[in-house]
């Protein structure tokens, strides 16, 4: 089931919060992971069981690693094994047909291909369990011992599909012991409200777009430009949308999700810039990846092998296709270029760092949308009039025009420059006051307007399915 | 403002706009058709082990909610308010507005299409004319586009090359050119169809092209009472004025005889007006009542022995009436709804000149034509 839908929000969601609210304390997590089974059974029922599954393997190897952690070979083994299953059933379902694809294209022979369909959100909970089987084997938490409240963790229907990773550790005591209050509940239904926008006014008028650019025969220059501004805004809005969303409807039940996204394309370097995107995803390889590696407290060739493992890892993660690996090493070079020449020099120049952060993510992002090293080059010639494309059409002007306040109102919003206006306004009480009502007021007529997207049946796609 | 008191507050409103939104969708009468989109609304989709494990259920129910959401139209309409008048979009689901016109972007020329239209057109002459006396011709009517698009800075298609190439597909039909002839305020303002009161120029030049006298300068305009709200008022959602339908009569348009084809090929009589579809959810169906396969219009004080058949869409129902006194008698074919193969029981083609008239958004879409 999507967020963004009417199914979602006057049917699912009326009924789930008021069945949890209504009963009792012990039984709250229940009346979620049965709301979340139906969640994800919603649309594709077959692969509840493929999670089931996955959950079981994380409960029982997450005692069973507890167990018998004075037994440092077993309980490791254990870790082990639990690493592998999860990783097998994301293989399968992932990358295997990635693998047979390239393996009879190398050796020019017809494999056939599994017939297997992605299941939806499997990288993100499949990731959730690595975490808590792997946090136990350290020692970080302990193994939870009832199913209900583990299978809760792992299913919880806000952050199943899209993020952001939540961590077993992060919500350990909540699972348990948490609180509802009116504050809780208002800024969950306001950050949800807001995500809700993100991802229906700005995210699918930008998808929009770029199905507008992959259907015209009349490609221009400045088309180029457009769809690829687009693409990006459209990624980070749908993205950081999803994940606003998450976090306003886990407050709603009294969990605190971690940030995901905070102003990535306000950054002065990539560093930066990773440290502000998909920050979840970006913290998960950082621990379980990275630093169980060697990190960079090893020898540099090592410390040059650990960084270009993660960022194909990560780029790999995205998708099982090329340009998702050459997305990470593209990343993995510029870090590095970073770390050792580029940090200190940025650090003294702002507006020349912005304009590289803006040319080399518009250049990621052009990785990210094509298919092939081949595309990703044809289509920065394109951009940069190396190609025979004329500079503009009636058709790219058109667009450009149409789209023009809300391609601007994207710039804005995501470079942060509504929210540094914020302290400037609410200066005294009275203003604060004012800012709180009119709050009210600016998000009902936001999901009014959302309400009527949907109605309308507008332009409405779901990126997750390749996650 | 006691923080906790806005806190609450927001709860209890959005809880209860929630709520009641819901209740009101479970509860309230299900419609069954859309008067401003002509078209049916989607029905609560079967609950079935099949339509759940497909996920069928889940696609169908979404549909069947945004069809039945209580204010449909009222969301429908702030959604196409807020993306052109906030958001400051051009157009709003593909419609545009100039001065109160309303039009639709223009997809691309589709060539499979105009191929398969010139291929039937072809089969058509080839089968039931080409060793006729009679004359050949084609006329191509632009979309609405042709006079707005362009020149108020939207994306059009190239209606030039685009009737220039169909010409060249079928060079067995003279050209007959109406282009100059038409501007902005000929086609309806909220529906994509020409107005019969403002085409009167157009049935001279058909009637001067084919030889044939036609006199147009004693007829009466008669107003239809219904609002005419035209396909595109219901597509863009932005509530706009309805237009007025006009039609024209005089004694030659009031005497003659019509005939409808039913789909067995039985004849029934009829009106070239019918003024039972000019109250009904598509005014402009009055003109020879709407989609029908074959009509004969006999003109039975015609001084001229010519006949004419027309092979057409639906901008020719408000131009054969005009033409009506040119002729003994006029048969117009439309090949959606009959197979090319069948004509040849239906149409005499003998001593006919024939008339293939077509709007260009057909002959880009033409896989209806059989």
């Amino acid at each position: 089931m999507l967020f963004s839908s009417l199914t979602f929000l006057y049917m699912f969601l009326p009924c789930v919060t008021l069945l949890y609210f209504i009963s009792p304390k012990q039984t709250k997590n229940f009346v979620l992971l049965v709301s979340s089974l139906v969640f994800y059974a919603w649309g594709e029922p077959r692969f509840v069981a493929v999670m089931l599954v996955s959950i079981i393997m994380g409960y029982v190897f997450g005692i069973l690693i507890e167990k018998f952690n004075e037994r440092p070979l077993l309980s490791k083994s254990l870790t082990v094994l639990s690493v592998i299953s999860s990783l097998s059933t994301l293989f399968y379902f992932k990358y295997a047909n990635f693998f047979i694809e390239n393996f009879s294209k190398i050796f020019g022979i017809s494999v056939p291909l599994l017939n297997v369909v992605l299941p939806i959100g499997i990288s993100f909970y499949t990731f959730q369990i690595l975490s808590y089987t792997v946090d136990v084997y350290r020692g970080n938490t302990k193994a939870q011992k009832n199913f209900i409240n583990l299978a809760t963790y792992i299913s919880f229907f806000p952050q199943l599909i899209a993020g952001p990773i939540v961590r077993y550790t992060h919500i350990e005591k909540e699972l348990s012991q948490r609180t509802h209050s009116f504050e809780k509940i208002a800024y969950g239904i306001k950050r949800f409200i807001y995500g809700l926008s993100k991802k229906i006014i700005l995210a699918n008028s930008f998808g929009e777009l770029c199905a507008l650019f992959n259907q015209s025969s009349e490609k221009t220059v400045l088309f180029f430009w457009i769809y690829i501004i687009s693409f990006m805004l459209q990624i980070y809005f749908d993205f950081s949308g999803y994940s606003d969303m998450a976090i306003g409807l886990g407050k709603i039940f009294g969990f605190n999700f971690p940030e995901n996204f905070r102003y990535p394309f306000a950054s002065k370097t990539i560093t930066d810039f990773w440290r502000r995107w998909h920050i979840t995803l970006g913290s998960w390889f950082r621990d379980y990846v990275y630093i169980p590696l060697g990190g960079s407290r090893c020898s540099k060739p090592k410390m040059l092998l650990n960084i270009f493992t993660v960022w194909m890892l990560t780029g790999f993660w995205h998708g099982a296709e090329w340009n998702f690996v050459l997305w990470g090493i593209y990343f993995a070079i510029l870090l590095i270029i970073e770390k050792f020449f580029l940090l200190k020099f940025l650090g003294k120049r702002k507006i020349l760092s912005h304009i590289y952060v803006f040319f080399f993510i518009t250049v990621s992002f052009v990785i990210f949308a094509t298919d092939s090293p081949n595309a990703a080059l044809t289509h920065l010639a394109s951009m940069f009039s190396l190609s025979k494309l004329p500079l503009v059409s009636p058709e790219s002007i058109y667009y450009l025009k149409s789209f023009a306040p809300t391609l601007i109102l994207g710039l804005i919003i995501s470079a942060a420059l509504l929210k540094k206006m914020q302290p400037a306004i609410a200066t005294s009480k009275l203003a604060k006051n004012t800012l709180e009502v009119s709050e009210i007021i600016f998000i009902l007529t936001l999901f009014t307007v959302c309400t009527a997207y949907l109605v309308d049946g507008s332009f409405n796609p779901f990126l997750y399915f390749k996650f | 403002m006691n923080k906790n008191l806005i806190n609450i507050i927001t709860t209890v409103i959005f809880s209860l706009t929630i709520c009641s939104l819901s209740l009101i969708f479970i509860i309230s009468p299900k419609k069954v058709f859309s008067d401003s989109e002509r078209r049916e609304l989607a029905k609560k989709p079967l609950l079935n082990s099949e339509n759940i494990s497909s996920g069928d259920f889940a696609e169908k129910f979404e549909t069947y909610m945004a069809d039945q959401f209580p204010k449909r139209e009222s969301f429908r309409s702030i959604k196409a308010h807020f993306i052109t008048e906030i958001l400051g979009k051009k157009d709003n689901n593909e419609i545009f507005s100039v001065k109160g016109h309303l039009s639709k972007l223009d997809p691309e020329e589709n060539h499979a299409m105009t191929e398969h239209a010139a291929e039937k057109f072809t089969y058509i002459y080839n089968n039931f004319i080409k060793d006729k006396v009679g004359n050949v011709y084609l006329t191509i009517i632009p979309d609405k586009n042709y006079v707005l698009a362009e020149k108020n800075g939207y994306p059009s298609m190239d209606y030039d090359t685009f009737i220039e190439n169909f010409k060249n597909k079928v060079p067995f039909m003279e050209y007959i050119e109406i282009r100059d002839l038409l501007d902005a305020d000929d086609y309806y303002k909220t529906d994509s169809h020409w107005r019969q009161e403002k085409i009167t120029d157009i049935a001279l030049r058909i009637a001067e092209k084919t030889g044939t006298e036609l006199s147009l300068s004693d007829y009466e305009i008669n107003t239809v009472s219904k609002p005419f709200y035209g396909v595109y008022a219901g597509q863009s959602g932005l509530n706009p004025k309805p237009d007025t339908i006009f039609y024209l009569t005089n004694d030659t348009i009031d005497n003659c005889k019509i005939t409808y084809y039913d789909d067995f090929g039985n004849t029934y009589e009829g009106k070239l007006y019918d003024s039972e579809k000019a109250l009904g959810k598509d005014p402009y169906e009055m003109f020879l009542s709407g989609s029908k396969a074959i009509v004969e219009i006999e003109n039975p004080n015609s001084e001229s022995d010519k006949e004419l058949v027309i092979f057409r869409d639906s901008f020719a129902s408000s131009l054969a009436p005009l033409l009506a006194g040119g002729y003994k008698k006029i048969i117009l074919a439309d090949i959606r709804y009959i197979k090319s193969y069948a004509l040849e029981h239906f149409v005499d083609f003998t001593n006919s000149d024939v008339l293939f008239a077509y709007s260009t958004s057909l002959l880009n879409n033409s896989m209806s034509l059989n």
